[in-house]
């Protein structure tokens, strides 16, 4: 029973070919589908369900909708009552409605974002299979990232005002789905504004997690790969195809993960996390930085502001 | 064909001035204005995601002729790009230019932050 991990993201991208020549070539990402409207479907090598990204062709860039796998289909039922008991509309859409899944939950979380849970997606197998598998696949692109890891989504903050959306998406996360907090930024005068959340289901420190900005949007998706080394080649390949970088190489304060920031043609930011960070369980007590300290949290290294961070995103 | 050959084109500079700050460089005709401005250790123009999502770069062109990729409809609308806005990581020059950097979002991302993140 419950929330097991991220499940695909759906993007708008504002030229196709381009979107396709970095989530491919770039980022080593496999094309499983492509409908009558023109979305396309992407995997990872190292995933099994049929695809972790949807790209969707748009005049403006962003994100339409992000989605999470639970274990069993009766859970679907279960968390229908627990987000209605919420107070939070829900609706069931019919299996086929997000493509190659079964039926699934669609609600916007306290921030806007849509959101959907599903239990099946029609599986299509690791590239190296699993019988007596090779570690990697030799027709590997790029970067060749193991699988889609995490998003980090940027929730309405205004104190001034009294808004601050990233307290009410982490308290529904945790209410209705038993997320966990393992980290978190408090800031303001009392520093009792959370600012910042990091939750996971997993058991890797995060799986979701929540910024504070002037509007709602998508921060960026991250992208695994294993060690500090494949974030040195990462960061290599992707001068080699020019792609613009955000913060270079980096180890983050908060989860300890191996960091590259990074932008897709369309300005969607794109993250390679490496490493574990640290065993996340359940019981772990949450992690706590505080504003004079949350950039050292953040890039942990030079402890300040790094490149956009938080003034850009779509 | 009679089109100038690529490597001809691609050496054609034309000088870009940024109004507000009174900075000037030079950017090739196969370069965007951002990436020309950056590489040339200028500033002036806010830098994000160079590829016309993130609608940081957002310029004026008051003078001066230029070609442009497809930009976000959330951050320069058709009338806008009608009066010359555009986003500056979009705009490879024809001739030389003059920019004025839109203001609210230069306030935006220059503006000190009162709880730390916002």
């Amino acid at each position: 029973m419950g929330v097991m991990r991220i499940g695909h993201v759906n993007l708008r991208v504002l030229d196709m070919d381009a979107a396709l020549g970095h989530y491919m070539n770039v980022m080593g990402m496999k094309e499983t589908h492509r409908d009558a409207a023109g979305n396309v479907y992407l995997k990872c090598w190292d995933e099994w369900d049929k695809y972790s990204l949807m790209l969707t062709a748009s005049d403006r860039a962003g994100m339409n909708h992000i989605a999470y796998k639970v274990e069993k289909d009766a859970d679907l039922d279960v968390f229908k009552k627990r987000i209605e008991d919420y107070g939070t509309a829900v609706e069931i859409v019919p299996a086929g409605t997000l493509f190659a899944c079964g039926r699934a939950l669609k609600f916007n979380l306290p921030s806007g974002h849509e959101f959907y849970l599903y239990a099946e997606k029609e599986f299509v197998g690791k590239d190296v299979g699993v019988t007596n598998p090779a570690p990697w696949p030799t027709d590997k692109k790029g970067i060749a990232a193991h699988w889609l890891d995490h998003a980090l989504l940027m929730c309405e903050l205004n104190p001034e005002k009294g808004i601050n959306k990233v307290q009410e998406s982490t308290d529904f996360m945790m209410k209705v789905f038993d997320f966990h907090l393992a980290e978190q930024v408090v800031v303001g005068p009392n520093q009792d504004i959370k600012a910042a959340t990091w939750l996971f289901r997993t058991s890797t420190p995060h799986d979701l997690a929540f910024v504070g900005g002037p509007v709602m949007g998508l921060h960026h998706i991250a992208f695994f790969l294993d060690e500090w080394n494949d974030v040195l080649k990462a960061a290599d390949i992707m001068a080699m195809n020019n792609v613009k970088v955000d913060v270079t190489p980096q180890r983050h304060g908060i989860t300890r993960g191996y960091t590259i920031y990074f932008f897709d043609p369309s300005g969607n930011r794109n993250e390679t996390f490496a490493g574990l960070g640290y065993l996340a369980q359940p019981d772990m007590p949450t992690v706590t930085w505080t504003e004079d300290q949350l950039w050292r949290g953040i890039f942990y290294h030079t402890g300040e502001e790094a490149g956009a961070f938080t003034s850009v995103y779509t | 064909m009679k089109d100038e050959p690529m490597s001809r084109a691609e050496n054609i500079r034309f000088e870009v001035k940024i109004l507000d700050t009174g900075e000037k460089f030079s950017c090739s005709a196969s370069d965007h204005l951002l990436r020309a401005m950056l590489a040339l250790g200028r500033k002036g123009i806010p830098s994000g995601c160079h590829g016309g999502g993130c609608g940081v770069c957002k310029v004026k062109v008051t003078r001066g002729t230029f070609t442009s990729l497809v930009m976000s409809r959330a951050h320069v609308s058709e009338e806008e790009e009608r009066d010359g806005i555009v986003l500056a990581c979009r705009v490879m020059p024809t001739s030389d230019l003059e920019v004025e950097v839109v203001g609210k979002l230069k306030k935006a991302i220059t503006r000190p932050k009162a709880f730390g993140l916002v």
